[in-house]
């Protein structure tokens, strides 16, 4: 059960680990589609589930990076077990076997076995609290065997996983301890007895022992021993007269020992095992719930993806913004065209004099108004030697499709020689302005490709034009 | 969804409507260039949540021959109930007539239903000449929203407005490129208002795109986190041979790994910054910004990145009494109480004092060396010794988050990310101040820190967050 919960912990840490390298976005569309799988499928989002749907979606196979399998780190664990629990029962079987050596000629002292068995508890004591209070004296230990790494999830479960070894080796070291006590009680006539400096009686030496074995008083009253037992079996090392006692009597402490063994040496290393066994579940849970993938999963679980339509990309699409096209000067033009609104009022005085004929088309103009416009400006363009007409548009309006109408029809019914000059103009010419209005014009009699068809600007005018004309003030 | 609202964003050429679409469809990958007829086919950008469609923008391409089209609509209508129809059997005509396909293709979205979108450039004067496309617009019958975009510096909104209002059911005023979050959210519910049956929609969406925003924010703050983290408990290490370590001096490779250091250093910060920037779904952004290099007057420990990122000695007095104090809450803690504060006071005192000496000083991370260990040495530099170093890059960050967090996907200009010319900090509550100095402090002495105290510094850090939203605010 705690192992699942470890595992439960550990994969989900090695997932997390894996998702860092993902986009949030990714993550969340990711996780917000399998809680919507199991909303379908009436099934609550559990962190198993998530883990197993991953794994099921995915490729299961092991990281290439530094991030450990569960099945790695939780082998190391049980390799540590393992090695505490043999170590147990080894030291078990020669600490029993040490205690019950007899070689005849002195008893086995009851109260050095009391002792003993007092120390152990003792120890199972400080394993506990130790495991409760977070203290690790052995991670030096851990971290020889590598299971005490910075990032490590298990970090705050590790004084709990420490005292579940400590806990079964103690186990361990308690079983063998009884299975060896056995064995010499079977194979063995062992004597035991009782001693000590103090001046106890034998009276309050049974009164202790009766509290001692109170546990099992009930369970098995053989196992409590008898005021003339305790009486008869006391004995004294300085002593050589021993022989008074029936030899029997000697031997029949063992179910005490054993029990003295089972109660207080296995019993207390039980219940801590117990103990770790339940701290590591709860803080597996703990430790689950406060790692900071869990919040971020629970969110990205619970809220729902919101996909602005970005996925389109046309990044790569932009148009050349490069032109060949130059400004060229303006011809010497008797005829005006505003194109779409352009220029009236606004053009200055020096661009609007000296011209036979001022159109307007475009805009407003309905497209029988550009026609007759076209018109009249082929029967004033056919009586010219050199025909050539000034076009002025908004150079902030985008040159359009009509526009390239208007041009067409005008060289069908213009003569061919007829140079179009477009003046894209701008009443408050600023220097950020002109490069940014002026290349769309460019770019667009490029796309006309004809010699006849350019874009000029008022301070640019040809040397004729200049004899002709006054240069307008404020364009030099 | 089947009733989601589609919204055909439409209008003259190269007046902005792409940069509406980028910016509400938070898509920095939409093609926007002051090119005429850069935007050929429609192109729809649904927001979806959890997959279902909330509604859709569709960028369509400018008009081209509005007087043309407007011409072929008045001669085939003979009453005002047939306009619509009119309109669908202009598209069912012209559908593979090149000249047409622009207006077929911002058409066509308009009689299978779509709002209308019409966007105009303030920054440039009216003309009447974009009636007639108005005029198309109004014959489709669509309820209709006409959108005052800004390309340029100038301002001629008040007459597009008024002029608009003749067309339009609603007339808003919208910077693609400057508008706050909290505009796109009204625009966004403005669009809803346009018929009853799609406020709800509209209504949801918006919900979606804060909690998102939120929810952002947050996840901000954790990268920051990670990063400080791993920017402020970062080790360069070199395992030398003994030929090797004799060979190089110990100044000569404190300068090599000093610059291996620097160089991973930048790089995290670059990571930060990138994971930032996909974080908000801005894909294409240049940066220009201070490098970390420590020899440049952008030197970290240079008075003028002092100035700019860095906290005072008061600031680091308080809040290293702040953290102090936490520290010692804890023998408070395990006295029941019963040192009367002591431990708080105590701690507190420490800190504040270690603090204050500690913030004149600007220590450079040291050199390391190991001892000889299997004829191999080892050699690491770093950790960095300052806390006034994550105070650096935390500021940096957070300059840089706010700068992200704010553009719009219209934007196109260079980040220029200029350092601040006063302490933000000071906005910060002095909680969230206390646990960044105490976590900065943690990573200085190379201690761990448990989930949640990294937990606590994430909410930290959202905290700084909006304090420098706040300080900005109070600097506009």
């Amino acid at each position: 059960m705690a192992d699942s919960r470890l595992r439960r912990l550990l994969a989900f840490d090695r997932q997390f680990r894996r998702d860092q390298a993902q986009s949030p976005v990714f993550l969340h569309r990711r996780d917000r589609r399998f809680a919507l799988d199991c909303q379908d499928g009436h099934e609550s989002p559990t962190v198993d589930r998530w883990l197993s749907h991953l794994q099921r979606i995915g490729q299961p196979g092991r990281d290439a990076g530094t991030v450990q399998t569960e099945d790695e780190l939780l082998g190391r664990w049980r390799g540590l077990l393992s090695g505490f629990a043999l170590a147990g029962v080894i030291i078990g079987v020669i600490a029993m076997a040490g205690l019950l050596f007899f070689e005849g000629g002195q008893r086995i002292n009851l109260t050095l076995l009391l002792a003993f068995a007092a120390l152990q508890s003792l120890l199972a004591i400080v394993t506990m609290v130790q495991s409760a209070a977070n203290w690790q004296p052995w991670h030096p230990v851990l971290k020889r065997f590598g299971l005490s790494r910075r990032e490590s999830p298990l970090k705050p479960l590790m004084p709990a996983m420490m005292a579940r070894i400590a806990h079964t080796a103690g186990v361990c070291f308690g079983l063998a301890g009884i299975a060896t006590l056995l064995v010499l009680v079977a194979i063995q006539d062992l004597a035991f007895g009782w001693s000590t400096t103090l001046s106890a009686s034998a009276e309050s030496y049974h009164r202790l022992l009766g509290a001692i074995a109170w546990p099992w008083q009930t369970l098995w009253p053989a196992a409590v021993p008898e005021l003339a037992l305790v009486e008869s079996t006391r004995f004294f090392r300085a002593s050589v007269d021993s022989g008074t006692t029936n030899p029997q009597l000697w031997g029949q402490w063992w179910p005490f020992v054993v029990m003295v063994w089972l109660f207080y040496v296995v019993m207390p290393r039980l219940a801590g095992l117990i103990l770790a066994q339940i701290q590591i579940q709860i803080r597996a849970r703990k430790a689950l719930a406060r790692h900071p993938g869990m919040v971020a999963l629970d969110y990205r679980l619970e809220t729902p993806t919101v996909d602005t339509g970005n996925q389109h990309n046309e990044a790569e699409d932009s148009p050349d913004e490069q032109t060949a096209a130059q400004l060229r000067a303006l011809p010497d033009s008797q005829i005006l065209i505003y194109w779409a609104g352009a220029g009236n009022p606004e053009l200055p005085d020096s661009l609007t004099t000296g011209h036979l004929l001022t159109e307007t088309a475009g805009g407003q103009n309905s497209l029988t108004e550009d026609e007759q416009a076209i018109q009249r400006c082929a029967d004033l363009l056919g009586k010219q030697n050199r025909p050539a007409v000034i076009l002025v548009t908004r150079a902030w309006e985008p040159p359009i499709a009509e526009l390239e109408d208007f041009i067409e029809l005008a060289r069908h019914h213009w003569p061919r020689k007829t140079q179009i000059a477009l003046l894209p103009y701008v009443s408050d010419i600023t220097e950020v302005k002109i490069p940014r209005h002026l290349g769309q014009w460019l770019r667009f009699v490029e796309r006309l490709d004809d010699k006849r068809i350019w874009v000029s600007q008022p301070n640019l005018r040809s040397p004729e034009s200049a004899a002709h004309k006054e240069q307008p003030e404020g364009f030099s | 969804m089947a009733d989601a609202p589609v919204f055909a964003v439409v209008g003259h050429p190269n007046k902005g409507k792409s940069s509406v679409v980028a910016t509400l469809s938070q898509n920095d990958a939409i093609a926007i260039a002051l090119e005429p007829g850069t935007t050929r086919k429609r192109q729809s950008y649904p927001l979806s949540v959890d997959g279902q469609v909330m509604y859709t923008l569709v960028d369509t391409p400018g008009f081209q021959r509005p007087r043309r089209v407007l011409e072929w609509l008045e001669a085939h209508s003979v009453a005002v109930s047939d306009r619509a129809e009119t309109v669908k059997a202009f598209i069912n005509q012209f559908r593979d007539d090149p000249r047409f396909a622009d207006e077929c293709e911002l058409l066509a979205p308009l009689t299978e239903g779509a709002g209308v979108i019409y966007v105009v450039d303030g920054s440039t004067p009216y003309s009447p000449q974009h009636e007639a496309e108005m005029t198309i617009l109004r014959w489709t019958g669509r309820p209709s929203l006409a959108l005052i975009n800004s390309i340029g510096t100038d301002d001629h909104s008040d007459t597009w407005e008024r002029a608009l209002g003749q067309f339009f059911q609603v007339v808003r005023r919208f910077n693609a490129v400057r508008a706050p979050f909290e505009q796109h959210l009204s625009l966004l519910k403005t669009f809803g208002q346009l018929e009853p049956a799609w406020e709800r929609p509209l209504d949801n969406a918006t919900r979606f795109l804060s909690e998102q925003r939120y929810q952002r924010r947050r996840e901000a703050a954790s990268l920051i986190a990670a990063t400080l983290e791993g920017m402020m408990s970062f080790r360069e290490k070199r395992t030398l041979t003994v030929q090797q370590a004799t060979d190089l001096s110990d100044q000569a490779l404190a300068d090599q790994l000093r610059d291996q250091w620097y160089k991973n250093q930048r790089k995290k910060e670059e990571h930060l910054r990138i994971a930032i920037e996909r974080l908000y779904q801005h894909n294409r952004i240049q940066r220009q910004e201070a490098e970390l290099v420590w020899h440049s007057e952008h030197d970290l420990f240079s008075e003028r990145s002092r100035a700019a990122w860095g906290v005072g000695r008061r600031y680091l007095t308080t809040a290293g009494f702040g953290a102090g104090a936490l520290s010692g809450l804890g023998i408070d803690a395990a006295t029941l109480g019963h040192s009367l504060g002591a431990g708080a006071l105590i701690g507190g005192i420490v800190g504040a004092a270690g603090s204050y000496f500690y913030g004149d000083r600007l220590s450079l991370p040291v050199l390391n060396t190991g001892i000889l260990k299997d004829g191999l040495k080892t050699a690491s530099f770093g950790p960095v010794q300052d806390s006034q170093f994550g105070y650096v890059v935390l500021g940096r960050a957070v300059n840089h988050w706010w700068h992200i967090s704010l553009r719009n996907h219209a934007g196109r200009e260079l980040l220029d990310l200029a350092p601040a010319n006063d302490h933000w900090l000071e906005f910060l509550d002095r909680q969230s101040q206390k646990i960044i100095h105490q976590v900065f402090e943690r990573y200085r002495k190379k201690r761990s820190v448990d989930d949640k105290t990294r937990q606590n510094f994430i909410s930290a850090i959202t905290a700084a967050m909006n304090a420098f939203d706040q300080w900005r605010l109070n600097q506009a």
